[in-house]
């Protein structure tokens, strides 16, 4: 059946996490050109932190729950994973437990795509946005909304140390259908 | 011992002892401030890599040599405007001075570097007019895409120059000689006067030419050394062309060889009490004219055969003893001028030969006046005879010596502007006529090698260029382009062996930095390669590929506005440089700003019409455009240009679905798919087209395929995609 990414509710359950960032060469991280925001924060804990490359820094967010990061982007991009960096044992009762994230136009037509619950993870943990269906493979959206809804031991500040979302690269060849796989082509595609 | 100080500087400036000739020559200009001291210590601080002290030394000065000197330093320190200004007021005096070609091609760099490029080109086509042998200025030319033919330049025409500047005087010798021969020994002795007034021309010759032009001095001893070399029956001219290659360089005459150099010496020592040892010399060279330059009729065996013996074996010597001494007369008085680094020309060797006819004509007319017997006459009359013979032998010599340097320098020149237009092809023709010798060079080779690179032919391209590693290590012209064909070719082992050696030779070569960016960008560490390609911008910013693939680089890591200024300043640079042009089509292209990619694609493929690749994206973009017959045009061009280039061919397909010519489109697949089995895309078009015939199961087969052969996640979503809307009116035939 053809049904929209965005209306999938899957729980899932992702324990302990991994220790280095490993992505296919496929995707690229399409953060840089987004508006980052998130609900609240605490001072010297803000959003720049997520996005630093840093590990030592973290997001410590300051209000009621949900805490929420949004991400929104100029045009419609097409995104296939999200990476988040949470460590139980650096954090404790500040690490996320209950995930949510939602994608939309903006603020006022969000659809949560995937709702994910953390068990104690110690590193990056890699959440797809993909559905089952081949063809849902990408999210194609203008905004991302990455809530959390619950934090482990009942914390209610949550920290967050990094986050990173991938989507597939662009053609390097535009206006051509599909991507060339063999090495001719690739050869006489490009002039250096 | 001003003239001993100014010796020893030039001694120490030959043999590269720059600390010694600097220290001397600031006691001797303390000594004897005269601005021909001044331009020798010019000499010495550019020799030295110090432009900037011999800008201030020559700030202000008026002589022409030293204005051409300030020019010099000048341009050493980028400062333009003040080169101009040095160079212009003795732009007029160019057909009379002997660097007048030098100050025309630095009056053209000039401008170039000021973006006045029409100047700059008239300024380079004077620069060959008065010396056809300046292969710099025919270069610059042709990389600013306005050289002339070779064939002209080089051509008849030339070879007839440069003959008459080097012979014109032999000729008028050579009537001399004639009547002469009849001339009585008693009209020989009222030729004596003559004789005083004729050495006394040849002073007021050699005033004339210190006025004329202040570039006597050590230049001599390359002329010297030519003329001698002439005597000595080698090709005269080969000289001149590895000199003018060392255009650029600013160390005085490289032409040392050993003999001459101590021929030179000695002359140039002597040179020193200049007045009076040229009476000296003017009386032991009479004496030595005497004994071959008395007149008369037949000899007896003994002194002919002496004679002959003499002249065959050291007939050289002789001259070179007649031309040394007339030559010291020379340099004793030209000698304080001296001249920068700067190849002899023609005008100046002429007024040597000018000089050494003189010098031979008054030895003979005083010596006639000393003849005794009509033995000795006869003796005389025998030399003379063989003197002429060998002499017009020797300018013979010397005519094939020139035609054959200047066609040399055409075959290179015609290859090397065929290459700068991107005819391929026709330059590598070009470059096959050369003799094995010139061939098997670095420069030609690394030259070979860009034409394979330009065809997209990379075998022979390594080939090439590993070639002419192996000949001249050292030549790293050409290398960053060898680098990025080992990239392209994704040799890992040797891009990176090259980059290590490549930088083992030359830390501050451009090419080096630029074949380590291409290491880091082949393992994706784009930031690095980045900055390697920048250090290449520092070293030498008007290296226009290093800005080229820094913009490439910045492309990969989709900073489009670096990219942009990056392209944008190697187009200031070179405006003929259609790789960033190209860049920026692509930029524009993803951008979807379609308009500035067709014009800048149109720019590319002006400057090179002969790239598949260039016409190939011209094709996409006008295809994006809706202009699908002017497309489709260029397509074809593309696949004719190149037949095998794929790609013409695939968007030549693709476009012809588009318009639903299905069955053309299919046939140029099938062909494809013969050559490229195992291209995705291919199959993937081909499930497109019978899905549009609604030959379902073809179509599912060729997904298949396509999916098989491991595509893009992209294209896997689509292909799948595709494949679900197959099975769908399936479905809809089985339930009905």
């Amino acid at each position: 059946m053809a049904t929209e990414s965005s209306e999938s509710e899957e729980e899932g359950k992702i324990t302990g996490g991994n220790q280095h960032l490993i992505v296919e060469d496929d995707l690229r991280e399409m953060g840089k050109k987004a508006a980052w925001s998130v609900s609240s924060c605490k001072t010297g804990n803000g959003v720049s932190s997520l996005r630093d490359d840093n590990l030592e820094t973290y997001w410590q967010s300051d209000g009621a729950q949900p805490h929420l990061v949004n991400i929104q982007f100029q045009k419609k991009v097409k995104l296939q994973v999200v990476v988040l960096y949470v460590d139980f044992k650096l954090d404790e009762s500040y690490t996320p437990s209950k995930i949510s994230i939602r994608a939309g136009d903006g603020f006022h037509n969000l659809k949560e795509i995937k709702t994910v619950e953390l068990v104690k993870p110690t590193g990056w943990v890699y959440l797809s946005l993909s559905g089952n269906d081949p063809r849902e493979t990408f999210v194609n959206t203008f905004m991302l909304q990455i809530a959390v809804l619950s934090n482990h031991l009942n914390g209610r500040d949550t920290h967050v140390r990094q986050i990173k979302v991938y989507g597939p690269r662009p053609n390097p060849i535009p206006h051509q259908p599909f991507q060339f796989t063999s090495r001719e082509f690739i050869t006489y595609s490009t002039v250096r | 011992m001003e003239a001993l100080l100014a010796n020893y500087v030039e001694k120490s400036l030959k043999q590269y002892m720059r600390r010694n000739a600097i220290f001397l020559c600031e006691r001797l200009y303390a000594e004897f401030p005269s601005e021909v001291n001044l331009q020798l210590l010019a000499r010495c601080y550019l020799n030295n890599n110090q432009p900037h002290s011999a800008y201030h030394v020559l700030k202000g000065m008026q002589m022409a040599q030293s204005r051409y000197l300030f020019a010099v330093a000048c341009l050493e320190m980028d400062l333009f405007s003040e080169a101009e200004t040095a160079l212009l007021p003795i732009e007029e005096l160019c057909a009379h001075v002997t660097n007048g070609a030098a100050v025309q091609y630095l009056l053209g760099i000039i401008h170039r570097d000021t973006n006045r490029m029409k100047s700059s080109v008239e300024h380079f086509r004077k620069a060959l007019s008065i010396d056809p042998l300046f292969w710099a200025a025919y270069e610059e030319l042709c990389i600013l895409g306005e050289a002339e033919e070779a064939a002209v330049c080089f051509g008849d025409v030339a070879i007839h120059y440069v003959q008459e500047h080097y012979l014109g005087n032999a000729s008028s010798y050579l009537q001399i000689a004639n009547s002469d021969q009849s001339l009585d020994s008693s009209q020989a002795f009222g030729l004596e006067d003559l004789s005083l007034s004729h050495l006394q021309q040849m002073e007021g010759n050699n005033i004339r030419n210190i006025c004329l032009n202040n570039h006597g001095g050590p230049n001599l001893t390359g002329p010297v050394g030519q003329i001698t070399n002439s005597c000595c029956n080698s090709s005269f001219f080969r000289t001149p062309s590895p000199v003018l290659t060392q255009l650029s360089d600013m160390a005085p005459p490289p032409l040392i060889r050993n003999i001459r150099f101590c021929q030179n010496e000695v002359s140039l020592r002597s040179s020193t009490q200049a007045r009076r040892e040229f009476v000296r010399e003017n009386e032991s060279a009479q004496i030595r004219g005497s004994l071959f330059f008395d007149s008369g009729r037949r000899r007896s065996a003994r002194l002919a055969a002496a004679q002959r013996s003499f002249n065959s074996t050291q007939g050289s010597e002789n001259k070179a003893n007649n031309l040394r001494a007339s030559i010291k007369l020379n340099s004793g008085t030209c000698y304080s001028t001296v001249c920068k680094g700067q190849f002899q020309n023609l005008e100046e060797v002429g007024k040597l030969l000018e000089t050494y006819d003189d010098a031979v004509s008054a030895f003979r007319a005083t010596s006639s006046s000393l003849s005794s017997s009509a033995d000795v006459k006869s003796v005389q009359d025998e030399t003379v005879n063989t003197q002429l013979r060998s002499f017009i032998s020797n300018s013979s010599k010397i005519k094939s010596g020139i035609s054959d340097t200047i066609n040399l320098l055409r075959i290179l020149g015609e290859g090397y502007r065929h290459l700068c237009e991107y005819r391929c092809q026709e330059a590598l023709n070009v470059y096959q006529k050369l003799s094995s010798k010139q061939y098997n060079t670095g420069w030609v080779l690394s030259q070979v090698g860009k034409a394979y690179f330009e065809l997209v032919d990379y075998l022979n391209a390594d080939y090439a260029f590993s070639l002419a590693r192996q000949i001249s290590p050292y030549n790293l012209e050409g290398m960053d382009v060898y680098s990025t064909v080992l990239y392209l070719m994704k040799e890992d082992m040797k891009l990176k062996y090259l980059a290590q050696e490549l930088i083992s030779i030359d830390r501050f070569a451009p090419q080096a930095w630029c074949a380590i960016g291409n290491c880091y960008s082949f393992q994706k560490d784009h930031e690095t390669a980045l900055k390697s390609f920048q250090r290449a911008v520092q070293l030498n910013s008007r290296f226009p590929y290093a800005h080229t693939l820094s913009g490439h680089e910045n492309v990969i890591i989709e900073d489009y506005g670096n990219a942009v200024e990056c392209y944008q300043k190697a187009l200031h640079v070179d405006a003929r440089h259609y790789k960033s042009w190209y860049g920026l089509g692509m930029i524009y292209l993803r951008q979807e700003k379609i308009e500035f990619a067709e014009h800048h694609f149109r720019q590319a493929y002006r400057i090179n019409p002969f790239s598949s690749v260039i016409m190939y994206y011209l094709g996409t973009t006008l295809e994006a455009l809706k202009r699908s017959e002017e497309a489709l045009v260029m397509m074809e061009k593309a696949i004719v240009t190149d037949n095998k280039n794929p790609l013409p061919k695939y968007s030549k397909a693709n476009m012809l679905v588009t318009l639903g010519r299905l069955n053309e489109a299919l046939e140029i697949l099938e062909e494809l798919k013969e050559c490229y089995p195992r291209e995705s895309s291919i199959y993937a078009l081909m499930g497109e087209i019978y899905k549009q015939h609604k030959k379902y199961d073809k179509s599912m087969l060729h997904f298949g395929i396509a999916l098989d052969l491991k595509p893009s996640i992209v294209d896997v979503a689509k292909i799948q995609a595709a494949i679900g809307k197959l099975i769908l009116p399936d479905e809809i035939e089985d339930n009905l």
